[in-house]
């Protein structure tokens, strides 16, 4: 019982790590490498609105707000160059995620931080005592996946992205500002960036080179999810599945590596991953 | 110096500067302190790897971060031979040979895995981020064989003390350096940039671009390997950072800063940078890391070819761009070798049958070509012109039906082992290579049947005769040098890619609308060019075209292809004057 709420709650924390990154790849076709340097600056949000006293949940949407101006400057100096070079924008955000991360440790030092927890506690699930704020990672990454679906589904600048996604010429001379949709949609990845951010603090360590271990990761998930949520939540489930599982059985260093391994066996074997599906 | 590259000067620059970096190599350890000395020996070592990352990313267009995993198998299994066995002579010697062996194996295996028939350039880059982050939990996984977390220390090395392994260092540098100066330069390091470039055009020339860097790979894993066995025994300490991904982005940080696509850069930039890091980080540790960091995302936006474009822009510039007539490459005629006999069928297709899911592009094509015939193919927009093209020279995209060419049946073949059949391919929009000289994108047409020098440029080019008369008729042999092919007009490209297919010597051409976008002239020039290669040198050629005035006037035999059918097969005239045609054409029923 516990092993599956561990795999359920694990492929949920993965999801929303990964969602910011899915926002921007799926779209832009870019690979934003800062995503982990985005992933810190929502933690060290956290950090400091506990340190100015003030409640800690109000965290998320700092953190949402500031990822997301960052990410607004960011792609409008470092990405908008960038688009015929995809390879280039790669190196061009890892290097911006090493910038980002000495200007954390300039700032807040590198020791470890701690935050408040969000919830603490265990509930009794099935007669199982289990972490309630695993639990809460699942609602959250219900919430993010709807959101985004409705975002994409149900609003102008969802229906936009997509004329950007299928055809980006054709989307502009229909009179779309692609330009806006980009700017649009990399603050919106790079808000949600943040907000993962937050969301780790209880799980996690807050260090300035944390979000790197969750980067590789990420980034995987994304190359076989394509450009839709419902598959990456079906790639979180399945390899966030093989993770715990591997970790439980085999050995917790194995289970580390277990989802970069099994998504470069998947595209290896399919290219696009799980986007035929 | 206004000689190309292939004159002795060039040489002999090279040599005196191997030299001079040689003497300062050998005197080094009188002039720097201890320190300097030990920072120094590990730069150059760093600069090794700088230099595989060069080749891999910088010419061949590969974005690696996995050049840090087999430099640290190769430190970890000549550490792990060391501390576990001892450093006896015999034994260093099996360090050194496991240290090369292991990463040439992992080489040869991640090539494999990277570079699939179709794979994606992303793909490549991923495999490369993967590798290195498992090694490194393999080698915290390793207990006291790898010493875990805390790497290998206490092992005894080679007995050389600090100046010998300085000067060691050194030399491998001086090696790796100039051997990889030589072979970028030579006409088989061209092949590298076509691949980046057009690899699709690679395979279409007969060239096997996926095996081709499955090579590099291998081989490039080995030389980053005795880097590691290098840096094994003069740091005498390996750690899994040496493995990590982290430490293979600052590799590529390092080759972009000096300037990709340069090898002296990347060398200059490892060095410059990790001797910097080295003085300053007990200063102000974290500042450094921002400015290298800034300084990267500033090169990468706005200089991408790193410093070494800066220094290109500031000095003069060598005069080796501009084509003087003693530097062209003379045109050498090669013995034609197309001995397919009249009579023999080159092409014959049977039952063909193309769809993508429930869609039929294709269906039930039966066609035959024989040497010296100019089949043009004709229909509509949608028939699947370009889709039996493609068919035809693409042994994987046929559904049903068999292609066979000069006798063989081509299912399954891809498009490299087609071309050695003898069949070239002229794409609809010019396929060519942008960034080299036309002189060195008719060398790789011929790459397939003289194999490139590995050392040299070679001072003639070798073509047959049909090939060098299509460079005459449009005034492409005086354009051989100078300027990349990106700057051509768009007929010249469509020329050249003409005549590069040519230069294969296939037994039969296919081509696809090769006349579209062209000035009168240059039709007439190509139509002219089309017949003659036809009609008295025996090739076969498919040509789709749209101008049925222009099919008229030079073809043969002409098909016509409706809906996915092939309709009408027939000569000139009875294809012209058939009611089948008026009636596809003015739009009327569906035939």
């Amino acid at each position: 019982m516990t092993l599956l709420l561990d795999v359920v709650t694990t492929a949920a924390i993965l999801f929303i790590v990964a969602a910011g990154l899915l926002a921007i790849f799926g779209v832009l076709k870019i690979i934003n490498f800062a995503h982990g340097a985005w992933l810190t600056i929502g933690a060290y949000c956290a950090v400091a609105t506990a340190g100015l006293g003030l409640n800690p949940w109000l965290a998320l949407p700092i953190a949402f707000a500031v990822g997301a101006i960052l990410g607004g400057i960011t792609e409008l100096v470092i990405v908008r160059p960038l688009y015929r070079r995809p390879l280039d924008a790669i190196l061009a955000t890892w290097g911006l995620g090493i910038v980002i991360g000495q200007l954390i440790t300039l700032w807040f030092g590198r020791d470890v931080q701690f935050t408040p927890n969000l919830l603490s506690g265990t509930v009794d699930v099935f007669g199982v005592g289990y972490s309630l704020y695993r639990l809460f990672a699942v609602a959250a990454a219900l919430v993010i996946g709807l959101a985004f679906t409705f975002l994409l589904e149900g609003t102008r600048l969802g229906l936009s992205a997509q004329a950007v996604i299928m055809n980006e010429m054709l989307a502009r001379a229909l009179g779309i500002d692609t330009a806006r949709v980009r700017l649009a949609t990399f603050m919106v990845g790079t808000g949600l960036a943040a907000l993962a951010g937050v969301l780790l603090t209880p799980l996690t360590s807050v260090d300035p080179n944390m979000g790197v271990a969750w980067l590789i990761g990420s980034f995987m998930l994304v190359m076989v999810a394509g450009s839709s949520f419902s598959t990456l939540a079906i790639a979180c489930l399945v390899f966030g599945g093989a993770q715990v599982l591997v970790s439980t059985f085999v050995s917790p260093i194995f289970g580390g590596i277990t989802v970069a391994v099994l998504c470069a066996l998947v595209l290896r074997i399919s290219p696009k991953g799980f986007a035929r599906a | 110096m206004h000689e190309n590259r292939s004159t002795p000067a060039r040489v002999w620059l090279l040599a005196a500067l191997a030299l001079a970096a040689a003497v300062v190599v050998i005197i080094g350890p009188a002039l720097f302190d201890r320190f300097t000395l030990n920072v120094l020996t590990r730069s150059m070592i760093y600069a090794m790897l700088a230099v595989t990352v060069d080749i891999l990313w910088g010419y061949t267009g590969i974005l690696t971060f996995g050049q840090a995993a087999f430099f640290g198998t190769g430190a970890y299994a000549s550490a792990m031979v060391l501390s576990h066995l001892g450093a006896s002579p015999a034994l260093m010697v099996l360090a050194l040979a496991l240290a090369i062996i292991v990463p040439v194996l992992l080489g040869a295996f991640v090539g494999w895995l990277s570079f699939g028939h179709g794979s994606t350039p992303l793909y490549a880059t991923v495999i490369s981020l993967v590798v290195p982050i498992v090694v490194t939990q393999l080698v915290f996984s390793g207990g006291v064989w790898t010493g875990s977390s805390s790497g290998l220390v206490g092992y005894s090395g080679l007995p050389l003390g600090l100046p010998g392994y300085f000067r060691l260092t050194g030399i491998c540098l001086i090696v790796t350096t100039v051997v990889a100066l030589v072979f970028t330069r030579s006409d088989a390091g061209k092949l590298l940039v076509a691949i980046r470039d057009n690899e699709a055009r690679c395979a279409y020339l007969g060239l096997n671009p996926q095996r081709l860097k499955i090579v590099l790979t291998t081989i490039l894993a080995g030389v980053a390997g005795i880097a590691g066995f290098l840096y094994a025994n003069a740091s005498g300490v390996v750690a899994p950072e040496n493995t990590g991904f982290v430490f293979g982005t600052e590799i590529v940080i390092w080759t972009a800063l000096g300037g990709r696509g340069t090898i002296i850069g990347p060398v200059i930039g490892a060095i410059g940078i990790d001797y910097l890091s080295a003085q300053l980080s007990g200063d102000l540790p974290f500042l450094w890391n921002l400015v290298v960091g800034a300084l990267f995302v500033v090169m990468i936006i706005l200089l991408p070819n790193g410093l070494a474009q800066l220094a290109r822009m500031v000095l003069p510039r060598r005069n080796e761009e501009q084509a003087s007539p003693s530097g062209s490459p003379t045109l050498a005629a090669e013995p034609a070798g197309n001995g397919s006999e009249a009579g023999n069928r080159v092409l014959a297709v049977s039952g063909l049958g193309k769809s993508f899911g429930s869609l039929q592009v294709l269906q039930g094509i039966d066609l035959d070509v024989h040497p010296g015939e100019l089949v043009s193919l004709v229909g509509p927009n949608g028939a699947g012109k370009t889709t039996l093209l493609r068919c035809l020279s693409d042994g994987t995209e046929a559904t049903t039906g068999t292609v066979t060419i000069a006798g063989q049946d081509i299912s399954g073949m891809t498009p490299d082992e087609i071309v050695a059949l003898g069949v070239g391919r002229k794409f609809q929009v010019a396929s060519v290579f942008d960034s080299l000289t036309v002189a060195d994108c008719l060398r790789m047409a011929r790459a397939s049947r003289n194999a490139p020098s590995l050392l040299r440029r070679s001072a003639t080019l070798g073509l047959p005769a049909a090939a060098t008369d299509i460079l005459r008729s449009t005034g492409l042999d005086r354009m051989l040098l100078g300027r990349p092919v990106s700057l051509l007009s768009h007929g010249q490209k469509q020329s050249l890619e003409l005549a590069m297919v040519v230069a294969l010597e296939p037994k039969l051409i296919l081509l696809d609308e090769p006349t579209a976008g062209l000035t009168k002239v240059e039709r007439t020039t190509i139509g002219a060019t089309l017949q003659k290669l036809t009609g008295e040198l025996g090739f076969a050629a498919i040509l789709v075209e749209h101008d049925l005035d222009f099919v008229r006037d030079i073809s043969t035999r002409i098909v016509v292809l409706h809906q996915g059918k092939l309709v009408l097969d027939g000569s000139v005239d009875q294809v012209v004057n058939s009611e089948v045609v008026r009636t596809i054409y003015s739009g009327g029923a569906h035939a």
